[in-house]
C-alpha cells in the first residue's frame, strides 16, 4: 500500500532560526544604551498600530508602517430637523457624508505629510447624535519598502487589515479609498383612522418598513456612486447599520461604509488557498447536563 | 544591577527570595517563552494611587466665563476662538479656548511611571532582565478624582545571557508574538505610554452648533463643521503622539493602540483625553524579508 504524502510536502522548509541566541542579541542590544537613550542613530522612527502579523506580511509584498494618522470630523445638525416631517432627513445626511468626507481628507493629508502611500487599518469611529455627527478616523499609514510596490497612484484610505491589503495585493487588487453613505428617513404618521383600524391587530407597518427600505436605498446608491467617483470596481468590507435613532424613534437611519477596489492587473491572479486540517481540535469534556438527555 | 533597592516591600524581597518562580503568562505562553530561553522569575507589580486636582482649578488663573474673561494659560497648547458678535449680553459666551490640562496630563504620568517604576524595581531585584506580559488598568477609586494605576507583568531572565547590567526591558507582548518580533530583528525596549488632556470651553458659535439653536447671531450656517471642537480632537491625538515620540529616541512604536475619549459637559464644553499606549522596540539586526504567505483554508 502507497504511503500519501503528506499535503504539506512541497513547501519551501523555513531557515531554522535560533530564537534563544536571537534574544541574547537583542537583550545585549538593548542594554548597550541606558533605558530612555538615543538607541541607534540610523535607525528610523515608525509608530503602529498594527500586530506583528501584520507587519509581517505587509512586509513580504515588500511595504512597511511608518506612522499613527488621524482624521476626525464633526458637523452640525441643527435644531427641530429630528421632528415630525416628511421623506428624507436632509441635514442628518449631509452631515454624515461631509463628516466623513472631511475626516478623510484630513487623515490623507497626515499620510502624504508622513511621506505614506496608503492608510490601512484604518479603525472607524463614528456617532450619529441630535445635534452632531462625529466622524473619528485613526489608522496607520505604509508605503512601499525602497519605492517598490503598487503604482505611484493618488494615497488610499482603507479599513482593511495589514493581512487584507497583502491578501487583495497578491490576487492583483488595490484598495482607493474609503466610501460611505448614509441616509436618515423619516417614518411617517399614520393617519388617525388607519392607526384606530391597526390598533391589536397583526399587521405590517408599512410606514417604517417602506423608510427603511427609502434610506437604505439612498445610503447605498450614494457609497456606489462615491466608489465610481473614485473609478472603483466594487466595494469590499461594506459594514451597514440600520434602525430607528435612540433619540427620535420616528425616524430610521441607515448607514454603509467600506473600501473601494479594482484590479491594479490586467486579470484577477487566483491566490491557490491550500487546504489544511488542523488537528488541535478542543478537547471534549464531560458535561454534566448531558445527563439529563437535553 | 547596584544592590537591591531600598524601598522593595520586605514581603516581596522574602517571596522573591523563596526559590520557586510566579508567572501571569498562560500556559502557551509559558512555553513559548522558554522555547526563546527565557526563564520566568517571578510575577511583579506595581502600583499607584493618585488624586487630581479639580477641574479648571491647575493654577492658571482661570477666569469662569462672561465677557472679557481671562484666557486660561496652562503651560501647554492653548487656542482662542473669539465671538465675531462683540457685547451681546452677559449670558453670551463671549470667548472660547481650547487648553491642554497640563495638570492632568502631569498626574497620570505621574501615576503611570512611579507604578511603573515599582514594577521594574521588583524585576531589577530578581535580577530579571525584561518584564514580558505587561498588563497596566487604572480605574477610579472613588467619585473624587482619585485613580489607581496598575501595572504588572512576568519577569524572566535569558537564559546564558549576561547578567542585566542595566534596568529590565519591558513589554506588553509574550508567547509566540513576543517571539515573532525578536524573530524579525525587533529587541523590546519598554512600554511607552503617553496621554493628552485638552478641554473646550465653548465660544457662541461652537455652542450655538454643538446644540443644534440657531442664534439670530450665530454666525455659521446651520450644520456647519464644529471647528472649535474638531481642532480640539486632532490637537489632542497629535499631542498623545507626540508625548510617545518624545519617549522613543530613534526606536519605534510598535503594536500602539490609541483610545480616545470624550466628556461632553453641555453648552459646547467638552473635555478630551486621548491615551497611546504601545511597545516600544529597537531594531537590532536588518529585516530578513519574509516569503508571500502561503493562503489557507481550514477544513473546519
Amino acid at each position: 500500500m502507497t504511503v500519501p504524502a503528506p499535503v504539506g510536502e512541497g513547501l519551501p522548509a523555513p531557515e531554522p532560526v535560533d530564537l534563544k541566541a536571537e534574544m541574547i542579541r537583542a537583550t545585549e542590544v538593548v542594554g548597550r544604551s541606558a533605558p530612555g537613550g538615543k538607541g541607534p542613530a540610523k535607525a528610523t522612527r515608525m509608530l503602529s498600530d498594527l500586530s506583528i502579523d501584520e507587519e509581517l506580511v505587509l512586509h513580504s509584498i515588500g511595504w512597511e508602517p511608518i506612522e499613527l494618522v488621524s482624521g476626525v470630523s464633526i458637523h452640525s445638525v441643527p435644531m427641530y430637523v429630528w421632528n415630525w416631517g416628511q421623506g428624507e432627513i436632509e441635514y442628518a445626511s449631509a452631515a454624515y457624508a461631509r463628516s466623513f468626507a472631511r475626516a478623510t481628507e484630513r487623515i490623507h493629508a497626515e499620510c502624504t505629510k508622513a511621506g505614506g502611500r496608503g492608510v490601512v487599518g484604518v479603525h472607524v469611529e463614528w456617532g450619529v447624535h441630535r445635534h452632531h455627527i462625529d466622524v473619528a478616523l485613526v489608522g496607520t499609514a505604509v508605503r512601499p519598502v525602497d519605492g517598490n510596490g503598487l503604482s505611484a497612484d493618488p494615497v488610499f484610505v482603507s479599513d482593511l487589515s495589514g493581512r487584507d491589503f497583502a491578501l487583495l495585493h497578491n490576487a492583483g487588487w488595490e484598495p482607493l479609498g474609503l466610501a460611505a453613505g448614509a441616509s436618515f428617513v423619516y417614518a411617517p404618521r399614520r393617519s388617525m383612522g388607519t392607526a384606530v383600524k391597526q390598533k391589536g391587530q397583526n399587521v405590517e407597518l408599512t410606514n417604517f418598513t417602506e423608510a427603511m427600505y427609502a434610506a437604505r436605498e439612498s445610503a447605498m446608491e450614494r457609497m456606489q456612486t462615491s466608489a465610481l467617483g473614485m473609478e472603483g470596481t466594487g466595494v469590499v468590507e461594506v459594514k451597514v447599520t440600520e434602525g430607528p435613532m435612540d433619540f427620535a424613534h420616528h425616524a430610521v437611519g441607515f448607514t454603509a461604509y467600506g473600501t473601494v477596489v479594482r484590479l491594479r492587473t490586467g486579470e484577477h491572479r487566483h491566490v491557490g488557498a491550500r487546504m489544511i486540517l488542523p488537528l488541535d481540535d478542543p478537547v471534549l469534556g464531560f458535561d454534566a447536563t448531558s445527563l439529563r438527555g437535553s | 544591577m547596584s544592590g537591591a533597592p531600598a524601598d522593595l516591600p520586605e514581603a516581596a524581597a522574602r517571596r522573591f527570595a523563596e526559590g520557586a518562580f510566579t508567572s501571569g503568562l498562560t500556559v502557551p505562553d509559558f512555553a513559548a517563552c522558554l522555547q526563546m530561553g527565557l526563564e520566568p522569575v517571578g510575577f511583579v507589580q506595581g502600583y499607584c494611587v493618585m488624586q487630581w486636582k479639580w477641574y479648571g482649578m491647575g493654577g492658571m488663573g482661570l477666569g469662569m466665563g462672561g465677557y472679557g474673561a481671562q484666557y486660561a494659560n496652562t503651560g501647554g497648547y492653548s487656542e482662542n476662538w473669539a465671538c465675531p458678535h462683540g457685547m451681546v449680553s452677559a449670558e453670551h459666551r463671549a470667548w472660547g479656548q481650547n487648553f491642554e490640562q497640563t495638570w492632568v496630563e502631569s498626574a497620570w504620568t505621574e501615576g503611570f511611571t512611579s507604578a511603573y517604576g515599582r514594577m521594574v524595581e521588583e524585576a531589577a531585584s530578581v535580577g530579571a532582565h525584561g518584564i514580558v506580559g505587561v498588563v497596566d488598568t487604572n480605574q477610579p477609586l472613588s467619585d473624587m478624582g482619585v485613580l489607581e494605576f496598575r501595572v504588572q507583568g512576568t519577569a524572566v531572565r535569558v537564559t546564558d545571557g549576561t547578567p542585566p547590567a542595566d534596568e529590565p526591558w519591558t513589554t506588553y507582548l509574550a508567547g509566540q508574538r513576543l517571539a515573532k518580533l525578536v524573530e524579525a530583528g525587533y529587541a523590546p525596549v519598554s512600554i511607552a505610554a503617553g496621554v493628552a488632556s485638552v478641554r473646550v470651553w465653548a465660544n457662541c458659535i461652537t455652542e450655538n452648533l454643538t446644540e443644534g439653536s440657531n442664534s439670530m447671531y450665530s454666525m455659521a450656517q446651520p450644520g456647519s463643521e464644529i471647528d472649535q471642537t474638531v481642532k480640539a480632537h486632532s490637537v489632542v491625538r497629535r499631542l498623545a503622539r507626540q508625548r510617545v515620540r518624545d519617549q522613543l529616541g530613534h526606536d519605534s512604536l510598535h503594536g500602539a493602540a490609541m483610545a480616545t475619549t470624550e466628556r461632553e459637559l453641555g453648552q459646547g464644553d467638552a473635555e478630551l483625553q486621548c491615551i497611546l499606549r504601545g511597545n516600544r522596540v529597537r531594531r537590532f539586526k536588518d529585516f530578513d524579508p519574509m516569503p508571500a504567505p502561503v493562503p489557507t483554508v481550514r477544513l473546519l
